[in-house]
């Protein structure tokens, strides 16, 4: 057995004027499993990396134990420092002895060396029984697939391709463009939607690393990050693909007022999107038209706020005293939501451009009045506190962004999270476009909802990060994780010992554990990728057949015994 | 694709906080060298000075400390802090650009954050960062400090050193990305906000450090002038912003931030009777409505829709007079609070540059227009969420050709 070196550190009496390091240097030396211990003054200044090296090497050990300040004081920069250096870091375990020892028990330097020994004996015997999981390296199919070709959709895949990565463009509809092609004209600059994504519309079909497939569904989604087998179900019939990414760019839809404010029974009563085709089709005329925000959205059902209505309604009242002069715009609102500097300054811009803003309270809506065709709505004013009818001749409901069936299948077929609304879920707060499993990113709508600009931005960024992870042409299965140093190492599950019950199986968040059918028996089998060394089938498996090695049933069980060993 | 093909590049990142740390660690996992130029002393912005994240109420920290981490380990980010961009210059197909790195009195490769300067220093100048720098290291506050170099003997690893200089390096890279982020504006032009008038008129960012579980009062909710328990705080929102004589944008993150310090408030000390004056409650992230709509109901925070005309000490220190009319129910109103929280006052910061320079253009509001290469505060009023959105996006544009 190879054996252990310990280093001590004295931080300049920082740990050395509490914790007796001489007993505690004598105590370790009559360890046997001990090679030698050292005390020190420094482990972390400049040069002190180089001199623990040389130690190192000098002895021939692999496993060392440095007992000094915590992993969020410097020791993360020795072991950085070692590795620079050339030591094999999994086997440097750091010891805590200056903010866990000395300084929270400063007053009881006793009971600190006491704790100091416990420690290091804890760390000796992980050390003599950790085991090293086995890396897997993962050859990486460097192709990516973009499901959705709207705003976010279309700059993913520009950005994949512009990056040089061979991108998969799959779409539900004949056409690219997505819920921008029944927008004339899109804020805050005004300016036509589909010529907005015309230029990516554009680069998709020049940019010959871009393949489209319109009219087209994922029908399955096998395999795991790195190496995703895909069937798509298309107009030619069914395709297999082999990506190393996915982006997620499925979209929204946008809610129905069945039944509200007499919508679909009373005439001129329309959606934003109903809006949008009359703009396109010149039949947008009308003397005064009232626009009704939040309908269906910020309630008890959907107590969410949809983002982009309240702009949208701005666009559209500018828009119609635009195009019929002399027409009055009305926006009915509760919370003009416009943040930020673009959104304020259009906001100011409507208010300039005489656009009445009256605000309601969600516990008084206003009341349509109108019986096949609308004729008004009533309104109480919280501002001036008066109840008000205004003559419209026409009604424009703005109702939020749902979530889509369709992604929502497609969440469960990748397994990865949605929000208790049915959004994708995202790695919360500082990655918005990363979900919890490698390799699957979300962008646009189907994320959350979200106007164009921000959904090609999004885009953007999520081609970004599909990009950091295809460029790698072997993926090792230990790196994978957002921690810096990588993950723990993955569970291994011992097929002699497991009887097949499945509890792995069915706790795995991640779903890294698969039955396995060998003979006439299941067993348990972890996919290293998947694996992000929680620990969740180690503590449901009944026989300990499912094992982490780094912190195997033994080391640890050692460990508490040590760890209790004077207690007893 | 094959990675030869890879055209490596080297960008320099104006601003590291969660916005630069985030467009740096994308641009380094795919392969190219990034440098981070910083002023303050550490990585993590304004961030780091959180206390808390909305809509989790979870420790803003942790998921930061990550960042900075990986930043600090990956070999492809090199990170200037104390440092300031001098000058920006056009130079064959990329950019020449002049930085100016001052030494910190304490050495942060050689402090071991033992704290004796700060034991030892009579005017206790010499303090840690903050509490979550990583690693944690020393400074001293060169403003106030009385030069006794007391503290130099007392180190006892020779950390701290007065006579350094200033040092200058040049980089050569490829594209710049700006992130330069947020600084509080001055509110005194305003003078009816009372700001700078009596201790318990202090600004969000002021309040959120004052409050911080880590701060000096470990999270105890005290008013700044006594040190006792407020009876009564108010959130003014939009406090110098959406207002034509300040600054005319949302800073957007305002809303949100009031509605975490309100419930924060509460949660630590449910005596006290929070009020937040807004105009327009701004909730457009993800769960953010559902956050606000938990303090309609109860619990000790009251939203009113409403702004001061006029805030002011009452004579005898006897609290706040806020002047207002609930538009709700259109009656002018003045009532007395123990403490005023402004909030809203977020201006985007660039630092100029000497002429000559390349500097980014800037729109009417001070905001880097999208001609040049930007993300977070800077660009546009963001929250953390928006600005590692936009900083991956940024990434992606310092990299490719512009379309």
């Amino acid at each position: 057995m190879a054996k252990i070196g310990v280093i001590l550190c004295t931080c300049f009496g920082e740990i050395g004027r509490v914790v007796d390091l001489e007993s505690l240097k004598t105590r370790l030396e009559a360890d046997p499993a001990v090679d030698f211990v050292t005390i020190r003054d420094s482990l972390c200044l400049p040069g002190d990396a180089a001199r623990t090296q040389a130690l190192i090497h000098e002895r021939g050990i692999g496993k060392v134990i440095l007992g000094a300040c915590s992993t969020y004081g410097k020791m993360e920069f020795v072991r950085l420092a070692l590795a620079r250096e050339g030591t094999d870091v999994r086997t440097v375990r750091a010891v805590d002895l200056r903010e866990g020892c000395a300084w929270v028990h400063g007053k009881d330097p006793e009971g600190a060396s006491r704790r100091a020994a416990n420690q290091i004996e804890m760390e000796i015997a992980l050390l003599q029984n950790r085991r090293d999981s086995k890396d897997v390296a993962i050859r990486m199919q460097q192709e990516a697939l973009v499901i959705g070709a709207g705003p976010a959709g279309l700059s993913a895949a520009c950005g994949l391709a512009r990056l040089g990565f061979k991108t998969h463009l799959v779409d539900r509809g004949s056409a690219p463009g997505g819920l921008l092609n029944v927008i004339t004209k899109t804020f805050p600059i005004d300016e036509p939607g589909p010529e907005k994504i015309k230029n990516l519309i554009d680069e998709t079909g020049r940019n010959s690393l871009i393949r489209f497939y319109g009219k087209t569904k994922v029908s399955a989604v096998k395999g795991y990050a790195g190496d995703f087998k895909v069937s798509l179900a298309g107009p030619e019939g069914n395709t297999a693909l082999r990506v190393g990414a996915v982006v997620l760019a499925t979209g929204a839809r946008v809610l129905f007022p069945q039944g509200l404010f007499g919508y679909g029974k009373v005439k001129n009563i329309i959606t934003q999107m109903e809006m949008e085709r009359r703009f396109a089709t010149g039949a947008a005329s009308c003397k005064t038209a009232v626009f009704v925000q939040c309908v269906g959205a910020r309630n008890s059902e959907r107590p969410y706020c949809s983002t982009i209505c309240c702009p949208l309604s701005l666009k559209n009242a500018m828009r119609v005293m635009d195009e019929n002069p002399g027409a009055k715009a009305y926006v009915l609102h509760r919370d003009i939501m416009t943040p930020g500097s673009v959104l304020e300054a259009y906001y100011r811009k409507a208010l300039q451009k005489g656009v009445q803003f009256i605000r309601f309270d969600a516990d008084r809506p206003p009341e349509m009045r109108g019986k096949d065709q609308v004729s008004g709505i009533e309104v109480f004013d919280t501002i001036s506190g008066v109840s008000r009818t205004l003559e419209t001749d026409l009604l424009v409901l703005s109702t939020p962004f749902i979530p889509d069936p369709d992604a929502t299948a497609l969440a469960r077929m990748l397994n990865i999270p949605v929000d208790k609304y049915g959004f994708y879920a995202e790695v919360y707060p500082i990655h918005p476009v990363e979900t919890r499993n490698d390799g699957i990113f979300i962008c646009g709508t189907a994320r959350w909802p979200v106007a164009s600009d921000q959904a090609i931005a999004q885009g953007e960024a999520a081609a970004m990060k599909a990009a950091s992870f295809l460029g790698k042409e072997d993926l090792s299965a230990l790196t994978m994780s957002r921690v810096p140093g990588g993950k723990l190492g993955h569970a291994v599950a011992d097929a002699a010992a497991c009887t097949g019950c499945g509890n792995c199986v069915a706790v795995c968040p991640y779903e890294a554990c698969r039955l396995q059918r060998t003979g006439n028996r299941s067993v348990s089998r972890v996919i290293k990728v998947r694996c992000k060394a929680c620990g969740s089938c180690v503590s449901v498996c009944p026989n300990g057949a499912m094992q982490m090695p780094e912190q195997n049933y033994r080391a640890v069980g050692e460990m508490i015994r040590r760890a209790f060993r004077e207690v007893r | 694709m094959q990675s030869s093909e890879k055209k490596k590049r080297t960008v320099l990142v104006v601003g590291g906080g969660v916005a630069g740390m985030s467009a740096a660690l994308d641009l380094a996992g795919s392969g190219h060298r990034v440098h981070i130029v910083e002023s303050g002393s550490d990585l993590g912005g304004q961030v780091a000075k959180l206390d808390k994240f909305y809509p989790t109420d979870h420790c803003a920290f942790c998921p930061l400390w990550t960042e900075i981490r990986r930043c600090k380990e990956s070999p492809s980010i090199f990170t200037l802090t104390n440092s300031r961009l001098e000058t920006l210059e056009k130079s064959d197909g990329g950019y020449r650009a002049i930085i100016t790195k001052s030494t910190p009195v304490i050495d942060p490769e050689l402090c071991i954050c033992c704290g004796r300067c700060e034991s030892a220093c009579p005017k206790g100048v010499a303090r840690p960062i903050w509490e979550h720098a990583y690693p944690p290291v020393y400074l001293i506050d060169g403003n106030r400090c009385g030069d006794c170099r007391t503290c130099v003997d007392a180190c006892p690893t020779k950390a701290i050193g007065f006579e350094r200089e200033e040092e200058k390096s040049e980089l050569a890279v490829d594209e710049v990305i700006w992130s330069t982020g947020f600084t509080e504006v001055s509110l005194e032009p305003l003078k009816e906000y009372g700001w700078g008038t009596h201790p318990d008129i202090l600004t969000s960012l002021e309040f959120e450090a004052w409050k911080a579980e880590s701060g000096e009062n470990k999270g105890a909710i005290l008013r700044r002038s006594n040190k006792t328990a407020p009876r009564s705080i108010a959130f003014i929102q939009c406090a110098g912003a959406r207002d034509l004589r300040l600054l005319p944008q949302c800073s957007a993150v305002c809303c949100m931030h009031a509605l975490k310090q309100a419930r924060w408030v509460t949660r630590r000390n449910p005596a006290i009777h929070c009020v937040i004056l807004y105009t327009d409650l701004r909730t457009v992230g993800r769960d953010y409505y559902e956050y606000a709509l938990r303090d309609f109901g109860g619990n000790g925070v009251r939203l009113v829709r409403g702004r001061p005309s006029l805030i002011y000490p009452l004579p005898g220190g006897d609290g706040i007079a806020v002047k207002f009319e609930d538009t709700s129910t259109q009656k002018r109103e003045i009532w007395k609070f123990d403490m005023v929280i402004l909030n809203g006052n977020l201006k985007s910061t660039l630092s100029s540059l000497p002429a000559g320079s390349i500097h980014p253009e800037l729109d009417g509001e001070g905001f880097v227009k999208r001609t040049a290469t930007s993300c977070g505060f800077v660009m546009e009023p963001s929250d953390v969420t928006e600005s590692a959105i936009q900083a991956s996006s940024a990434a992606l544009r310092s990299i490719t050709d512009k379309n």
